[in-house]
């Protein structure tokens, strides 16, 4: 009886344990040379699995006692569990991350999440010479001489701000894809031609959630900035006069009929494009591939850059130092072995460089993109990006301020309502009113917010201002020189 | 009556009093204390970890000012609340949430008992047709209802405008999703048809519960099926509708996988409901505000409680009036 008994409670605990959890533990020590790893990855590129699959057998194949398992999920639930991962000590080996932009690296490090790639400072110089000089920056990428990121995508191709048009819409309506509308009258009377001519909507516009975004970037950069930001002043930038200006272009487009209409999200109105229900839509160069999936090729549309205002002043889209995408985790055990396949990863003409850029993912930025990104859509990509002043090399606070690695002012304040400057555009747009009101509460929220926290971090004795952020100096279509950043 | 103390062999057609060495459980006064306890223990673990523990992290993780990664050492007191007092969104989507459950309640309630009144006539053929086709939305997944209605009511190429278009019953299509009038209407009334079996079927067994004999009572009284329905029916019924109004109401209130699939909160803020807001201020983007988050949690949590009380009131009180009419 009393083993009955015994065997019953231990089984009822044993139930517990197992109900309150148990799971994959973290990942073992490395034996030795040649003993068998697995290397755990993760992110969020589910469009990349299949691809995945083949990386990690191509490189089994070559690396036998190396097991790479690479799951990607949805981004919402990784940007949830990835935290939990690391609280529970069952964190993957590698891991994806592009929060923070620039001051990811810091913000990763504060967390305790990542570690150098290498301690071998000689291996970390070879590595960082695949990249254009420049590409390490201290506080960035580097912190105390070793390597803790490293640029994924490219930055001067990748981006919103391209146009592309059906072109059996423009056929129908008398225009020719090679002579796009290149200023915002020449859009209006485009849509105007559309509207007259064919059945299709003029501009398949995306605005659930922050779909907008796509639209938005691609004619606020030609006012101003697609960024939300003002770097010139050290402001919120939402009720600024070009972007009111910009936003009362799109009103007008709406009023016009020139947009779609419905609040759709952003596959809808790809489908609504690719089907020829609308002549127009704007977005990154992803879409060449994404058109693919659809099964719309090259041959059926135009690509050219964004439409510009026709008075000045005028903007450019950003490009900053944001795009460090995969880090090494602090709980991995396996730092040379993971070092060794980031290094077979960002071979500029190995392996998975090839079948990446064949698969149209992305831009990278260790590779010739162009000799491998051949379809004519990336060709009209890449002289519409090269053209001067479509995008510029945008000031970098934490480079002139590196105490601001330490700071949460700006993420504070930009993530205090993440969508509220969609979510202000899109109820004024459908609505047809101006916005004007609304921007400035939602600035004044998030400039107060800002400003507090900065004092609270100078009061703290961290060497941090509005100052930080301010480059008078520079305008919206240069490129920030960085001989101007103060000498550290 | 057994007698608890009595062995209980478990092996089939064991003869009482049969010895040996098998396996068997005594079931007795002395034993019952030790295997309540053991027999619960998984439960409560299940409960502890999964219910208490998330409840009482929930309150914790209120007064710190935590992203969910970095430790949980910075301690703010009321500061979270006090926020959430103070956000203009919030309070929107307070007053989205009150408007969604109060209005789906009120259309879904009558909507269904009419629908499951008829559906307990006798006269009705294919009743059973009619009951599948009233539930057949609730097996639906949410995601899938509202990819189907975003498809259905776009105002581009949606299949309820080209029909109204194309019979001259409009002249430009309607965006109903799309207008801040409009939209948190259509999300409450396609949620009405996602949860219409579900209430049917409520008011279906409600319905069962009538005394047939008081029917025909009613009948050799020469009433009609109008005053059977207001004389007898409804009175019958109205206990058990106090606690399905009241489920309705509760249930309404943690709306949230059908905004996220037809409006995300939009257009613009004008369908933010409380648990889309908890849910974006947590998760949507890093660093997290798992305080924040939790304080409106808890800040809607003690409405519910306020909701689930009166319930608990009112059910009591639906007791007695169940109990006075003998149903």
């Amino acid at each position: 009886m009393v083993g009955w008994k015994g065997l019953a409670a231990v089984l009822a605990v044993a139930l517990s344990v197992i109900a309150c959890g148990s799971g994959q533990s973290a990942s073992q020590p490395s034996q030795g040379p040649g003993a068998p790893v697995t290397l755990r990855l993760q992110d969020y590129s589910v469009e990349q699995t299949d691809f995945h699959k083949q990386v990690a057998a191509e490189y089994h194949r070559l690396n036998p006692n190396v097991t790479i398992e690479w799951t990607s999920i949805a981004q919402a639930q990784y940007n949830q569990t990835l935290p939990l991962a690391f609280s529970s000590k069952q964190a993957p080996d590698v891991f994806y991350w592009t929060t923070g932009g620039p001051n990811a690296m810091n913000q990763l490090l504060a967390n305790g999440w990542i570690q150098p790639w290498t301690t071998d400072a000689n291996a970390a110089a070879d590595w960082e010479k695949r990249w254009p000089s420049g590409s390490f920056l201290n506080g960035i990428t580097l912190k105390t001489g070793k390597v803790y990121g490293f640029p994924w995508q490219d930055t001067h191709y990748w981006g919103p701000g391209y146009m592309y048009m059906n072109k059996a819409v423009f056929q129908q309506a008398g225009l020719d894809v090679s002579k796009p509308p290149t200023t915002w009258s020449q859009l209006s009377d485009a849509c105007k031609a559309i509207k007259a001519r064919t059945r299709a909507y003029c501009i398949a516009a995306p605005m659930k959630d922050v779909d907008f975004q796509r639209l938005w970037f691609a004619l606020a950069a030609g006012r101003m900035s697609e960024q939300f930001f003002d770097y010139k002043n050290g402001r919120f930038s939402l009720d600024d006069p070009r972007l009111i200006d910009t936003f009362n272009y799109i009103v007008g487009l709406n009023k016009n009929g020139y947009l779609a209409p419905g609040v759709n999200d952003k596959d809808f109105s790809r489908q609504q494009f690719a089907a020829g229900q609308a002549a127009i839509y704007m977005d990154g160069p992803w879409m060449v591939s994404v058109w693919a999936q659809l099964g719309f090729h090259s041959d059926s549309y135009g690509v050219a850059a964004h439409p510009m205002p026709d008075d000045t002043p005028r903007g450019a889209l950003s490009q900053r130092y944001s795009q460090y995408a995969y880090w090494l985790s602090s709980q991995s055990t396996h730092q040379a072995e993971a070092f060794k396949f980031i290094q077979w990863v960002t071979n500029p003409t190995g392996f998975f460089v090839q079948n990446f850029l064949k698969n149209s993912f992305a831009t990278l930025a260790f590779a010739d993109n162009k000799k491998y990104l051949t379809d004519p859509a990336w060709k009209s990509v890449f002289k519409i990006a090269d053209t001067k002043g479509f995008r510029v090399v945008y000031p970098e606070p934490l480079l002139k301020c590196p105490a601001l690695a330490d700071s949460k002012a700006f993420t504070t304040a930009s993530t205090t309502r993440p969508n509220g400057e969609y979510e202000v555009m899109v109820q004024n747009l459908v609505n047809n009113r101006d916005m004007t009101a609304d921007a400035r509460a939602l600035v004044n929220i998030r400039q107060t917010t800002f400003e507090t926290q900065l004092q609270k971090e100078q009061a703290a004795g961290l060497k941090v201002s509005r100052d930080c952020y301010t480059f008078a100096s520079w305008n919206y279509d240069q490129d920030y020189n960085p001989a101007n950043y103060p000498k550290s | 009556m057994a007698d608890p103390g009595q062995a209980v062999a478990l092996a089939a057609g064991e003869p009482p009093g049969a010895t040996g060495h098998r396996i068997s459980f005594r079931v007795g006064r002395d034993d019952s204390r030790f295997w309540i306890p053991v027999f619960l223990l998984p439960f409560l673990a299940l409960y502890l970890g999964f219910t208490l523990w998330p409840l009482i992290a929930t309150v914790i993780y209120s007064f710190f000012d935590w992203d969910g990664a970095q430790p949980l050492n910075q301690f703010i007191g009321i500061d979270n609340y006090t926020r959430i007092l103070t956000d203009p969104l919030f309070w929107s989507a307070f007053r989205n949430t009150l408007l969604f459950a109060v209005l789906n309640t009120i259309i879904k309630l009558p909507l269904t008992l009419l629908a499951a009144v008829l559906l307990t006539r006798r006269w009705l053929l294919f009743k059973r047709f009619f009951r599948t086709v009233f539930f057949l939305p609730i097996i639906l997944p949410v995601a899938l209802s509202g990819l189907v209605f975003t498809y259905l009511l776009n105002p581009s190429n949606g299949a309820l405008n080209s029909f109204l278009l194309e019979h001259g019953l409009l002249k430009q299509p309607v965006d109903l999703l799309g207008h801040d009038n409009t939209a948190l209407l259509a999300v409450i009334l396609i949620s009405v048809w996602q949860i219409f079996g579900q209430y049917m079927l409520y008011w279906m067994a409600a319905l069962q519960q009538v005394p047939e004999e008081l029917y025909e009572a009613a009948d050799l009284d020469g009433a009609n099926e109008r005053q059977k329905m207001f004389h007898v029916t409804l009175p019958l019924i109205r206990p058990v509708a106090v606690i399905i109004t009241l489920l309705a109401l509760v249930n309404a209130l943690h709306v949230f996988g059908i905004i996220v699939t037809l409006t995300a909160g939009g257009p613009g803020r004008a369908t933010y409901v409380v648990s889309y807001f908890i849910y974006t201020e947590a998760f949507r983007e890093a660093p997290f505000k798992y305080g924040y988050a939790s304080a409106a949690a808890l800040i809607f949590a003690v409405l519910a409680f306020l909701f689930v009380s009166g319930q608990g009131l009112l059910a009591r009180r639906a007791e007695q009036l169940r109990r006075q009419y003998g149903v």
